[in-house]
């Protein structure tokens, strides 16, 4: 039994390595002006930060269209997949879950049915990609669909996601802000952690520098306990290699560290850093 | 009121022995203790050991003092039980300021003694007073002696010998007296601030002056409407006294507060027709022929038409809460709105005292629930904060006090409120902050609680003020009118170059440990002033990120914090 996975690009998980683990990703849309650019298609990392550090205008983002998740599923089909997980970011931060599944409720009759079944991660980025790319591992070793989707939501309950910030500002303009709206804000700066819970953004503290911001992420960390896998993600290269540096003090394990893409760089804004700890399984 | 007051002491024979007082007694005896203290009141301002320009201990004190006894003013009660027992309520709700609380628990610990008194004798006034001095000391963590502790204490002891001589009340309270000022005098040998400052204890200069006051009441010196009838006018605006604002979104419409004397008035049935008329959380306290009225309404006239009806008004208050819940409307929705799903630790709300519009803005920016307004320039009553305490949705409190001259207040509050209440030892507005931001929104009451403690001590807090006496305190010579800075609340340096203060304060800091640095400029600085300011600052610590924001506050022109 074939099964294929299917993301968006919200997941961070970088083209060569989603082309080798036989993951398909269908990109969101971002908006400079009217300029429209596929995430991660027309315009990599390096392109969008550049871009963002001088364009005038700040960026949009775009829900990829159900057509182009049809598009998508109806290539796996045609490529003799079984079934297909197609696992998203939060559907509280994004349309893209909506999208999808509207995508697969019209499939055109043309189309042989197979089992599809969406899954809202509420989660982003990192703290998605681990529970990806094990699927995309169990798939390749022939896992079934259930079973499969029964381990990423397993995994995806034990992940915290915890992201410094730079600022609220472009979360607030994004709208994004969920519980975070008890913070008005920028009389003070602070270095914002937040996190997500259920699926949408909470505040968790206000620390008013990003060393103390980083500790406090390395003991959060750490009181998590055991720990089965942590990765990074970061807007660039010197706020990654920061909070990397704390975060080894308290985790010996491997650290694979991904670029924000361009969704999460409009949203969050330059200077971010987050971490993807999911906890050892309990039993 | 000022025709009131006897310009000649009503000089009334009285018998050189009393034996026996009644309520009617002690309540004249308040209450020409509290008019004395009142006169006195810039003088025992001034005994102050720091030259800063805060609450102050007379200010405190006699605003206290008049609280207590705004409630048996007009009483005609002649249980002296009665009458002390209503003096220690209020007082325990009107207390401001550090010297206030032990103030308002001297009063407390003397309705103790009074319990079931119709009258008292001298040996059951020495009673009264030792359970006051035992009180006192119990409202303080760590009684230190030289201050109004001892002064209680050694008035209890001495009123004690007194009452076991056979002495009567006059002599009693003489001896009270006596032993009251030897004690004031002696507080610099047994506290070494104050002999380096050259001055007293001013709390116990203030318990002092109330016995002092007391006494001219008991050597017949002022009549019955003497001095002591016109306490009332100092609770008028140009004492400064803010009546309490507590800034939440619960409120609306009027709040009408106001006493009404008549004859066999119903508690019950006047509570009720207020409750039918609109009036919302009313409270009616008092006996058939004086009351207490505080209600919320729409329609204020309503209420005082039916008061009327019944008697005649005292003491009117009425404010517009409208007005000032407007303001937070939106803020208020957008909270309701996200409040729908809120975890458990959303049922956590935060109250701090704040001084200064540019620091309410801060406060609330980084999530505070609610605020008291004071600090610098008043404390607030220990009634205002359990008012905002109260008056927060959650049921676990968060209270950042943010000066140490309100903290015993702060403290009162645990035991009068049903909430769990929890007091981060704030000493200022910078600590407050700082323990806020370290709120966690995810984490339950107790690891906040513990969590923001940790907060507030990881910060350094300078201020910059304007000396309003000449002083010695640390070593440091201060002189009317120097700028002196304050580095967690001790005298670092005085000087007449502002500039230099600051360096002077921020070496104090050892700022060199330090990464950032906010200064917030107080309500007599521009921005532009402050600007010019960090850029010196910046200049010498090129290390420093510097962070200027408007603080609003008054009479300091600058508070620094770093960390």
């Amino acid at each position: 039994m074939a099964v294929r996975i299917v993301t968006d690009s919200t997941a961070d998980i970088p083209r060569d390595q989603a082309e080798a683990a036989g993951i398909t990703v269908v990109p969101l849309t971002v908006f400079f002006g009217d300029e429209a650019y596929l995430d991660g298609v027309d315009l990599d990392n390096a392109g969008f930060y550049q871009k963002l550090s001088t364009s005038k205008t700040l960026p949009r983002t775009s829900q990829p269209s159900p057509a182009a998740f049809q598009q998508a599923y109806t290539r796996l089909i045609d490529e003799g997949a079984d079934a297909i997980l197609s696992i998203h970011l939060s559907a509280k931060l994004s349309g893209t879950y909506q999208s999808a599944y509207t995508a697969r409720d019209t499939l055109p009759d043309t189309v042989k049915k197979i089992p599809i079944d969406i899954v809202d991660s509420q989660s982003i980025s990192v703290g998605m990609s681990w529970a990806i790319l094990l699927a995309a591992r169990e798939a390749r070793e022939g896992v079934g669909l259930a079973e499969m989707k029964a381990h990423v939501l397993d995994r995806l309950a034990r992940t915290r996601i915890l992201a410094v910030l730079d600022t609220l500002d472009y979360i607030k303009r994004g709208g994004r802000i969920g519980g975070a709206r008890a913070l008005l804000g920028n009389m003070l700066s602070v270095k914002p952690i937040i996190s997500l819970k259920d699926g949408e953004v909470v505040p968790l503290e206000q620390p008013r520098t990003r060393s103390k911001a980083y500790a406090r992420i390395a003991r959060l960390v750490q009181e998590m306990g055991g720990v089965e896998h942590v990765s990074l993600a970061e807007s660039d290269d010197e706020v990654g290699q920061q909070l990397a540096q704390v975060i080894k003090t308290v985790y010996a394990g491997e650290l694979p560290v991904y670029r924000l893409g361009a969704v999460l760089g409009t949203h969050a804004g330059p200077g971010t850093a987050a971490v993807a700890v999911v906890s050892a399984k309990q039993d | 009121m000022q025709e009131k007051t006897s310009y000649t002491p009503v000089r009334t024979q009285r018998p050189r022995r009393i034996s026996v007082f009644d309520g009617q007694n002690l309540k004249k005896a308040l209450l020409a203790g509290a008019a004395w203290l009142e006169v006195n009141r810039e003088a025992i301002n001034d005994l102050n050991v720091f030259p800063v320009p805060d609450g102050d201990t007379g200010s405190n004190m006699s605003a206290t003092m008049q609280a207590a006894i705004r409630e048996i003013v007009d009483s005609d009660d002649t249980s002296a039980a009665t009458i002390a027992a209503r003096v220690a309520h209020a007082a325990l709700l009107g207390a401001r300021g550090n010297s206030g609380v032990i103030l308002s628990q001297i009063l407390r610990g003397l309705a103790a003694g009074l319990d079931k008194k119709q009258t008292f004798s001298a040996p059951d006034l020495a009673l009264a007073l030792q359970e006051a001095q035992r009180l006192a000391y119990r409202a303080v963590l760590k009684p230190v002696e030289g201050t109004i502790l001892t002064v209680v204490r050694e008035t209890a002891e001495a009123a004690q010998m007194s009452a076991q001589r056979g002495d009567d009340l006059v002599t009693l309270v003489q001896e009270v007296v006596m032993a009251a000022r030897q004690s004031v005098a002696r507080t610099p040998d047994l506290l070494p601030t104050l002999k380096e400052a050259g001055v007293v204890d001013a709390g116990g200069q203030g318990l002092c002056t109330i016995l002092e006051g007391i006494w001219h009441y008991v050597r017949g010196e002022v009549g019955a409407t003497g001095v002591a009838a016109s306490p009332v006018h100092t609770m008028s605006p140009e004492m400064g006294v803010k009546k309490g604002r507590v800034t939440i979104d619960e409120e609306f419409g009027y709040e009408v507060v106001f006493l009404l004397r008549g004859e066999k008035l119903d508690v019950e049935k006047i509570r009720q027709a207020i409750t039918d008329m609109g009036g919302v959380s009313t409270v009616v306290a008092g006996d058939e022929k004086l009351l207490k009225v505080h209600t919320h309404t729409e329609r204020p006239g309503a209420i005082l038409d039916y008061g009327v009806s019944l008697g005649s008004l005292l003491d009117i208050n009425i404010e517009n809460l409208q007005e000032q819940s407007l303001t937070y409307a939106a803020e208020s929705e957008a909270e309701h709105a996200a409040d729908q799903d809120k975890p458990a630790t959303q049922q956590i709300a935060t109250v701090a005292v704040v001084a200064g519009p540019g620091f309410e803005n801060v406060f609330r920016s980084i999530g505070l629930t609610a605020i008291v307004p004071g600090g610098q320039t008043m404390n607030p009553s220990t009634e205002e904060l359990l008012k905002a305490v109260d008056a927060v949705g959650p049921e676990q409190v968060i209270l950042l006090p943010n000066n140490s001259n309100v903290m015993l207040s702060a403290r009162q509050v645990a035991g009068l409120t049903s909430k769990t209440i929890y007091i981060v030892p704030t000493e200022t507005m910078p600590q407050g902050i700082a323990a806020l931001l370290g709120f966690n929104f995810e984490a339950d009451f107790e690891s906040n609680c513990k969590a923001m403690t940790e907060a507030a001590k990881n910060i350094q807090t300078a201020e910059i003020t304007t000396a309003v006496r000449t002083a010695q305190i640390d070593g440091v010579r201060v002189r009317e009118g120097d700028y002196i800075g304050l580095v967690n609340g001790n005298l670092a340096i005085a000087g007449q170059d502002m500039e230099h203060v600051i360096h002077e304060s921020l070496q104090g800091m050892h700022i060199e440990r330090y990464e950032i640095v906010t200064l917030y400029f107080g309500e007599d600085v521009t921005r532009q002033q402050a600007e010019e300011t960090a850029r010196h600052i910046k200049e010498k610590y090129s290390h420093l990120e510097i962070e200027v924001v408007d603080g609003g506050q008054p009479l300091y022109a600058y508070i620094l914090s770093a960390e």
